[in-house]
């Protein structure tokens, strides 16, 4: 009896969801986008992010993205910059579904999914805002449409 | 080195203490005199000034001391018997746009870098980066780097270059050079040692 409890005590912070955690510091990654660029995590120190994995077998995902894509053409100033991790395998998949969507902003092509065990991705859609210190204020998991508080957030955010 | 390291990290960790102390009996006298006379703002405004350079120096002190606990971790973990480092630079590099950069080890991964367009520009402005910090066995070794990007006339391009050395007491430092070939108008790689 011991030893179990003992083992599970062992076992369960294995398991158990540790990542991306509210105000800890957002892992960083570099990840090429659909048109060929790297782009990296840390470069946008200084600007809100929002950061979106999703996959094209993901039908919430669709949804968010595409209300992500609004949000991304706000107005200069209130808008954050907006960052979609596909976790598809293939790059080309993921290209075809952001065109499809008409997304206004960087599809980043995760095809090992390194960055998605990284943010430790066990649902989708995964949204996590980061502050401009690259410190993470909200996570959403599972929710088809986080943005309507996502952008209150934003909106606090940029008004400390 | 390490002897010195040491020799320092308790005078710091002094004038850190001292720093905090004088903080605080800097800051009081300031509240003090906000509080009980208004009518001389001269003084207030020199201990303000004060305090604004002992939290300067104190500053300066937090970051050598980061300095120091930095080179002394390394010397731990990267002793100079075992310890080879790999950097990288760009020379000019207009025949070669660089995209990645795989870094092996007797022929094992030990490094793979997806490089984005500012790191880049850093690199062509003089840049130098620290690709790898590891150890290996006094003896022989070989490093195989391969470079990714595009090539002239935005082509794919890809190259390896190879290293081989031998590995003795001292530290080993090995750059990784992108540079232009004018005669062939191709890019170059070199792989070369630091004496």
């Amino acid at each position: 009896m011991l030893a179990a409890a003992l083992a599970g005590a062992l076992i369960y912070p294995l398991l158990a969801h540790s990542a991306p955690v509210v105000r800890k510091p957002a892992p960083d990654f570099v990840l090429k986008d659909t048109t060929g660029h790297n782009l990296r995590l840390s470069e946008y120190r200084g600007d809100t992010v929002v950061l979106s994995f999703w996959a094209s077998w993901c039908g919430p995902c669709r949804e968010t993205m595409a209300q992500l894509s609004e949000l991304a053409a706000a107005p200069a100033v209130e808008a954050p910059v907006v960052l979609g991790v596909s976790l598809d395998g293939d790059a080309d998949l993921a290209a075809s579904v952001a065109a499809s969507l008409s997304l206004k902003f960087p599809t980043l092509v995760d095809a090992k999914q390194s960055v998605g065990r990284l943010y430790d991705v066990e649902q989708l859609p995964l949204t996590v805002l980061i502050d401009r210190d690259g410190v993470v204020r909200g996570v959403w998991v599972g929710e088809s449409a986080p943005v309507p508080d996502l952008a209150r957030r934003i909106k606090e955010l940029q008004s400390q | 080195m390490k002897s010195n390291i040491r020799g320092t990290r308790a005078p710091r960790w002094l004038v850190l203490a001292a720093a905090c102390m004088s903080l605080g009996m800097s800051a009081s006298p300031v509240a003090t005199a906000e509080d009980a006379a208004p009518a001389q703002p001269a003084a207030p405004a020199q201990q303000l000034k004060g305090v604004d350079q002992d939290v300067q120096a104190l500053k300066k002190e937090l970051v050598d001391l980061n300095r120091d606990l930095f080179k002394l971790e390394e010397e731990l973990l990267y002793p100079a018997s075992t310890q080879v480092a790999v950097f990288l630079s760009v020379d000019v590099g207009t025949f070669f746009a660089l995209d990645s950069v795989t870094l092996k080890v007797d022929d094992k991964e030990v490094a793979h870098y997806l490089y984005t367009e500012r790191e880049v520009q850093a690199l062509h402005r003089g840049g130098v980066q620290k690709l790898y910090l590891g150890n290996v066995k006094a003896g022989p070794h070989e490093i195989v780097a391969f470079f990714t990007g595009k090539g002239p006339h935005d082509r794919d391009y890809r190259r390896g270059a190879t290293l081989n050395f031998d590995k003795d007491v001292g530290a080993k430092y090995v750059e990784l050079r992108i540079s232009d070939r004018q005669e062939s108008l191709e890019p170059e790689f070199v792989v070369r040692q630091w004496e």
